[in-house]
Order: C-alpha cells, then structure tokens, then sequence
C-alpha cells in the first residue's frame, strides 16, 4: 500500500499534510506520534472511512483493532466473533478462540470477562475478520505492564504465523521499538521520520531497542535520521 | 430503600389528610365526596362487570396506540438514525406533531373517524413523537458508541439496525417506555370522555359527571392513576431486568 502526498483538513484545521510512504507487505509498521499528530486520522484513511487529498494506491480490505476492546456488550465472545463474520468463515472461531487463550469463554458476555480477556477477544476479532492488512489503534495504551506485555507478545506470535501486514498507532517508543520493523513519526500532521526497526520478532520487552533513542529525538526535537519524511523535515 | 418507601408513605398519608381536611373545609360531597365514599365507590366498580368491560376496551385501546407508536417510532428513529437526510425530513413533522393540541384534533377525528377509534388515533400522535425521540436518542448513543466498530468491520445495514443498534438501544428505550405508555393510558381515556366512547373508562367517566355520582367518577380517576403507576413500574423493572441481564 503506497500513499502518494496524502493530506487531510476539516475546515481551515490541517490534521494531515503531504505524506508519502509506503507501507511494506508482511511487515508491521508503527505511526507513532503524540495526541493530535494525525495518527488515527491517517489509520482512518488507510481503512477508507475517512475521505482524503493525495492518492492511495493498493488499498485492500482492512480489520481493526481498537484502543478499547469495543466488544458488544449483548453477545457472548462466540457470537461477538460470528457477528462480523460471514458464515463459511465462522468455522475459524473455535481455533482461534483456543489460540488466544479463551478456550472454554465462548459462551461468556464481555461484561464478565477482565479487561485482557476483552481485548483478546478483540484481537480474535481483527485476526479473524478477512483483511489485507490490519489497523491498531494504539490497542495496548490502557492496560498494565504485565498485560501489555502479554498481549504484545500475542500478537507477534499470531504474525508469526500469519505474516500480515500491520500499521499500528501508538504514542509509546517502547511499544513501537517492540512489535515493528519501521516507525513513521508523525507531528502535527507531517511525517517527522521513517525509521527501520532492526531485528527479529519477538523482541526482549526488557530491553531498550536502539531505535528507541532516534525515535524520541524525532518526537521531542523533531530531529529524523533517515529517509524521505526526515529529509523534508530538515 | 427502606428510607425510600418511608418517603413515599409518608407522600401518600400527607395526599390523604390533605384531602380529609379539604373535605372537612368544603364540606360538600357534591364538589369533593369523602375518602371512605371513594372507596366505597371503588369496592363496587371492582365488582361491576362493565367496569372490566370498559377497562379491557380502555386499556387495549392504549396497548393498540403504544403499539403503532413502538413500530413508527422505532422505525422512523432507525431510519433517521442512519441517514441524515431523512432526520431532517422527518424533524419538521415530528415537531408539528409533539405541538398538536390533542383535545382540538380528537373533535376533528370525530368528524373522520368513529368514538371508539378517535382515542386510539389521538394517543398515537402523542405517543409517537415521545417515543421517536426516545428510540432516536438511544440509538444516537449507541451509534457514538459502536459505529465505528460497524463501519470497520463492514457490517451490513440491516444487522447494524437489528442486531447491534436496537438491541443496545433497548434498555435505555425501556426505561422510558414506562412513562410514555402511562402518559399514553391518560390520553387514551381524555380522548374517551371527549368522544364519550362507549364501554370505556372515559366514557363511565363522562356518565359519572352527567349523573353527578362524585365519588365513582373520583373512583375511576384513582384507578386510572394506580394502573399509570403500575405500567410505569413494570417497565421501570423489566429494564433493570434487561441491564442486570447484560452485565
């Protein structure tokens, strides 16, 4: 999927400006910016729900992953998942259900599972909803240490397996060193930088990833060190 | 809750000597008939098939106008709920119907239509626009909740309207429906007294001020009063009943 000086204004406010990227196949890219950058509007973008300037090229069907689980609160997990599914895939459940550790919760409502076990369900969900490629926004920045890391390492085991292409948005370094192979730092709506993330996955949570530190001189400076969007910053 | 019960005990002895003192002070059975009259007057109506009768007639009248306005209201609150245009064109008239005054329309519906579905037709007028605005603020809500999460995940109009906006919507729609069906139950027998329906509540009731029998026609008034309290607590509980389901 290739953005061609894609922008966004709602009225006389410019929320995206002149962005150009490309995101690459079976990799996982993190947006990372602070509140306001235009992280989410440019995942709205990438998913079609939001109108847009510049082009799109090779946009595909997208699935979402949401800062909050976002479950239907009237159906149980099984049916939560069947509700965006169509039939002939609904076969897909019941595995997946075991593979993100809630074998034996199908016939639970969300609001008697924990808060990890909800934003499992919803990864089930974005997993098993047909996609080119799946959209996260900033799906692990309400949860605790221990269940982020948890659910980090959830996904990247089910990337493993799958080798999906993944834009995710976040406004935390670590998270972004974490789950990407490029970070793309946003600031007030233009492109900062686009970073390379070294190294296979999964990564050591407790270990600061070297990219960690040009990453928060983009964030805090607005200094990028590679790349195109870091060119047009200078 | 004890606490609570205690207040509204404590409401309702006060209503009551407040009217054993008007009683005393105006001292005319003619103009406020005494407590014990009443109820007197209420121990034979319970005992008088055609107060069943006309209670039946009465109270399926208000279900058939609650009815109509369950499956307009909801209707039309989905549709506006989903396109904008169709709000705005459905504003204006809701607008107009919520101000039409409804004793200056059932004389008209007189003219059109026969007494006994006059009340029907003039309950659904109120009824309706109470219960749109209802449905479409529930669903508003839920939209701000879960449209994003239909719109991501493509999901089809119908099973978005049917399967995740109404079924949401429930519980705070029925919370309010209590309210609506016991306004609807006192419309429903203001139309009758005006059309003087036959075998009705408001008809018994329109007998009762022509025969000057005070304290049936207060009788009838209390009943009234008692079965809008009722509905609006079993709606009020089936509500609750729905959220306590959901958690």
């Amino acid at each position: 999927m290739r953005l061609k000086d894609v922008g966004k204004t709602y009225g006389d406010r410019t929320v995206l400006s002149h962005i150009d990227l490309e995101f690459e196949e079976g990799k996982i890219t993190a947006v990372l910016g602070e509140s306001g950058a235009g992280k989410t509007t440019l995942l709205n973008i990438l998913s079609g729900m939001t109108s847009h300037d510049g082009t799109v090229e090779g946009r595909g069907t997208s699935s979402y992953l949401f800062q909050q689980a976002k479950l239907l609160p009237h159906l149980t997990v099984e049916q939560n998942l069947a509700f965006v599914l169509k039939k002939e895939d609904r076969g897909k459940i019941s595995p997946m259900l075991e593979r993100v550790g809630l074998r034996g919760k199908e016939t639970r409502l969300p609001g008697t599972l924990s808060g990890g076990e909800c934003q499992r369900v919803a990864i089930a969900r974005a997993f098993l909803f047909p996609h080119d490629v799946l959209l996260m926004d900033e799906p692990f920045s309400s949860l605790d240490l221990a269940l982020k890391r948890s659910l980090i390492e959830l996904v990247v085991s089910l990337w493993k397996e799958r080798h999906e292409t993944i834009v995710f948005v976040t406004h935390d370094v670590h998270e972004a060193a974490l789950l990407s192979h490029r970070a793309i730092v946003l600031k007030g709506g233009r492109m900062l930088g686009n970073f390379p993330v070294d190294g296979d996955l999964p990564r050591n949570f407790f270990e600061a990833h070297p990219v960690e530190r040009s990453l928060v001189a983009a964030l805090t400076e607005g200094i990028g060190e590679s790349d195109e969007g870091a060119d047009r910053a200078r | 809750m004890k606490k609570n019960i205690l207040f509204s005990a404590l409401a309702l002895a006060i209503l009551w000597l407040t009217w054993m003192l008007l009683y005393f002070l105006i001292g005319n059975d003619y103009v406020l008939p005494s407590f014990w009259e009443t109820v007197a007057a209420m121990g034979r109506l319970f005992t008088d098939v055609s107060f069943w009768r006309a209670f039946g007639n009465t109270f399926l009248r208000t279900l058939e106008a609650f009815a109509l306005a369950v499956v307009l209201g909801s209707l039309l609150a989905a549709l506006a709920c989903v396109s904008d245009g169709l709000r705005a064109f459905f504003a204006p008239i809701v607008s107009v119907l919520r101000t039409v005054p409804t004793m200056a329309i059932i004389l008209l519906l007189l003219l059109w239509t026969s007494h006994a579905v006059a009340p029907v037709i003039v309950s659904l007028l109120v009824l309706f626009p109470a219960f749109y605005a209802a449905m479409l603020a529930a669903l508003d809500e839920v939209r701000a909740e879960y449209g994003l999460v239909a719109r991501a995940f493509r999901v089809s109009r119908g099973k978005k309207i049917f399967g995740l906006y109404f079924p949401l919507a429930a519980p705070s729609v029925l919370g309010q429906t209590g309210p609506i069906l016991s306004m609807g139950l006192k419309i429903t027998v203001s139309g009758e007294v005006l059309a003087q329906t036959y075998r009705s509540l408001g008809g018994m009731m329109q007998d009762a001020q022509l025969s000057l029998e005070i304290p049936r026609l207060l009788a009838l008034t209390i009943l009234v009063i008692v079965l809008g309290f009722v509905l609006e607590g079993l709606f009020a509980l089936l509500g609750k009943l729905v959220v306590r389901w959901r958690a």
